[in-house]
């Protein structure tokens, strides 16, 4: 059945693309191309598997206790479930419409309950391009509409050719900013090739981005004229994959496995002279030698960790780009399914670079642009629409970076204002005394030093984790900014503008008034973020200052 | 809306300091210690105090219930217990009087032109401020006992989600609407 043709012939006036692709579909409804059978028939399998979750303890006791795993009835009835699904995906495949006409795209979708979208260009906020692995051999794409922002309303274009896809987005993109940006479009003409005109406005909004740091630019553009800000190598994955753990991505994928996989592991262990069980149950050998057996299974299980974790990060992360359109960043991503997260630079609350301590060594900054929270769910971390992160980038792209989302901020600093010692002797008292004295007198009254000794120890160790957050805490602001340095063995420096404050609390316990210190909390779309046992005029000066440029600025936070 | 209305209109809740968009130099930008505090219904305290007799007795009358019927043996354990658990009962009644006693009058508000505010705590005071400019909708909360009372909290929330929202716990219903009206015509709510 025909997909959108693809047509060479003069470019009209609603096909402004450099490809010249019709993106007008006419007054006809049309059918998505026959691959879409597949994403329906996964999509059905998937939706199955996690309703069926909480039924797989159920399934795996009734396959157990009639132990027909290999029969031929459950064979018969597993390809009877595929069939099942694989009919369901071709009658939506049959019952999918949809057109592109008039400034309008039309979606008729559904089997038992119908749903009829229609969505004005003008309506729709993103256009997100996505490729599943079965789609990329075939060169086709899905295209998500994103409308006001709820994650629930996207439109789902599901299989159309990717030039198509990419033609329809320039369009639909170009639609939106005629409409946003009237009155500043003047001499951009329209009948012009879509790419000029994007540029000019990409140009535009760098200049109004990084004006007062003309130095810094950025040259290369993709082939929809956005401008590449970051792209992540290989290496820089493999390193962001070392140090930090992106073991559950694959992880969470192989559960179903876990038990062949040790099954397999401790044969091949024992094939290499290695008993498990004996090293366990039998105390032959000598304590040097466990201690020596230990130490290098330790570290054979922390290879195939940091392998795996290697692994989840090239599978989130191969080939990332990070680039911008507009006053929009996008972030695209992936080994298998190419995914796109996009953000609006003025959506954009909170930039937060975090170091951890295998960071610091290799000098290796996370950053992540964060927006309101209340959007969709905290599901996946990396995914989330709600953060965009930027790889394991130098501290100097860090730099860059962040400067380019917020013109002028410099995140690392020396005059961070350092919060007070009685952070420490706080909670010293409230929270580590108690049970320290408890368990240590446990250890001393029951004639279990070891006890003691281990309480002691750990009472030591979290003493040392609170000192060093206690030294890591800062406040510092300019007339832009207000950053926040907080971190224990890490460290995360924050960054955000006071006018996008929604609220402010300045805390004060009874005992830190005497001691002229305040605890001052923001409260920002994207989350609150508080700086404890400041001086009291610091915190009051700050938490006034704030006040004033949200409630004079009068600037949307969005 | 011009102030001299507002003024007149909040003889209870005062407008405090007013904060204007003009250029203001550093010394002029308004500060939250001198916010003009107005305290709550003295009444929120009563019916604090009561809920937590009631509460406590209820649950005393449960216990000596189960304790003296007839119908079933209580298992021997439980028996036992039962002086220990109508103490504990009296003990968290009295600290939870105790507490409200001196807490509640303690929580206090103001409005300025620009945001509202809220004071509380006992041992860790808060002074939280809500610019009306970053408010996305207003409720007005009334239970039961609220109701009979005449008392209104008024929730207030922002972007800043769900753990963050702005609530004046038990002032006056008429207080409570004349805020919430005041915020809602407010220009930077009402323009949305």
């Amino acid at each position: 059945m025909a997909s959108p043709e693809v047509d060479t012939v003069k470019p009209s006036k609603s096909s402004e693309g450099a490809q010249a692709v019709k993106v007008d579909t006419g007054e006809e409804w049309r059918r998505l191309s026959p691959i879409a059978i597949a994403y329906f028939t996964l999509r059905s399998i998937k939706n199955m598997a996690q309703g069926a979750i909480y039924a797989v303890p159920a399934i795996a006791v009734t396959a157990n206790i009639t132990d027909n795993i290999q029969s031929p009835n459950t064979l018969l009835s597993i390809a009877a479930i595929l069939i099942i699904f694989f009919s369901s995906g071709v009658v939506s495949f049959f019952m999918y419409r949809f057109r592109v006409s008039n400034q309008h795209v039309e979606i008729h979708s559904g089997v038992f309950s119908r749903s009829y979208t229609n969505l004005p260009f003008w309506r729709i906020q993103n256009v997100k391009i996505e490729l599943p692995f079965y789609y990329r051999p075939f060169g086709f794409a899905l295209v998500i509409l994103d409308t006001a922002g709820s994650a629930g309303e996207e439109a789902k274009i599901v299989a159309v050719p990717l030039v198509y896809a990419h033609a329809l987005r320039k369009q639909v993109l170009a639609e939106h900013q005629e409409h946003g940006h009237q009155e500043r479009e003047t001499s951009a003409n329209v009948n012009d090739s879509g790419h000029v005109n994007i540029r000019a406005h990409a140009n535009n909004s760098s200049q109004a981005c990084v004006e007062g740091d003309p130095s810094k630019r950025y040259s290369e553009t993709n082939e929809d004229g956005e401008t590449i800000l970051n792209r992540r190598s290989i290496t820089d994955i493999v390193i962001h994959g070392i140090t930090n753990n992106r073991v559950w991505i694959l992880l969470g994928a192989a559960a179903p496995f876990y038990d062949n996989a040790f099954g397999y592991l401790s044969e091949w262990l024992a094939e290499k002279g290695l008993q498990l069980n004996q090293l366990v149950g039998e105390q032959t050998i000598a304590w040097w030698q466990f201690g020596l057996y230990a130490f290098v299974m330790l570290m054979m299980a922390m290879a195939v960790v940091a392998l795996i974790s290697i692994g989840g990060a090239l599978f989130t992360f191969y080939d990332y780009t990070l680039s911008r359109q507009d006053d929009r960043y996008i972030r695209r991503s992936g080994l298998l399914n190419k995914q796109e997260v996009s953000m609006r630079a003025s959506r954009i609350q909170v930039i937060s670079a975090k170091q951890d301590w295998l960071d610091r060594i290799l000098k290796r900054v996370n950053l992540y642009f964060e927006q309101n929270a209340s959007i969709g769910h905290s599901t996946n971390e990396l995914m989330s629409p709600n953060r965009l992160i930027v790889p394991s980038v130098t501290e100097d792209e860090a730099d860059e970076l962040s400067q380019e989302v917020m013109p002028e901020s410099k995140i690392r600093r020396s005059d961070y204002q350092s919060i007070s010692k009685r952070y420490i002797l706080h909670w010293v008292i409230a929270g580590l005394s108690i049970p320290f004295v408890v368990g240590a007198g446990f250890g001393i009254y029951i004639e279990h030093l070891d006890i003691t000794a281990g309480v002691t120890f750990v009472s030591v160790l979290l003493l040392g984790v609170i000192a060093l957050r206690w030294w890591r805490w800062g406040v510092a602001s300019d007339d832009k900014y207000i950053y926040v340095r907080r971190g224990r063995i890490g460290v995360d420096y924050l960054c955000f503008e006071p006018y996008k404050v929604q609220q402010v609390v300045v805390k004060q316990s009874v005992f830190m008034k005497r001691r002229k210190l305040a605890t001052v909390q923001f409260v920002l779309a994207s989350g609150a973020i508080s700086v404890p046992f400041l001086p009291e005029d610091y915190a009051n000066e700050l938490a006034n200052n704030v006040l004033f440029e949200v409630e004079s600025k009068r600037k949307s936070w969005m | 809306m011009t102030l001299g209305t507002e003024n007149e209109t909040f003889s209870n809740a005062q407008l405090n300091a007013i904060t204007t968009n003009e250029n203001t130099s550093a010394s002029d930008i308004p500060q939250l210690y001198q916010l003009n505090l107005e305290a709550i219904s003295p009444r929120y305290r009563v019916i604090n105090i009561s809920l937590a007799f009631c509460s406590a007795f209820v649950l005393i009358m449960v216990a000596s219930a189960l304790r003296y019927q007839s119908f079933f043996v209580l298992p021997d354990p439980l028996v036992i217990a039962y002086p220990f658990i109508v103490m504990g009962i009296c003990v968290l009644g009295c600290l939870w009087t105790t507490y409200h006693f001196f807490a509640d009058p303690l929580i206090k508000y103001a409005l300025r032109e620009q945001d509202l505010s809220l004071q509380s705590g006992l041992v860790f005071r808060s002074l939280s401020c809500q610019p009306i400019l970053r408010v996305q909708h207003v409720e007005l909360k009334r239970g039961p006992i609220a109701r009979l009372a005449g008392l209104a909290s008024l929730q207030v929330f922002s972007a800043g989600g769900a753990t963050h929202t702005f609530e004046i716990p038990g002032i006056e219903v008429e207080v409570a609407e004349r805020l919430r009206q005041f915020i809602l015509n407010h220009k930077d709510v009402s323009a949305k």
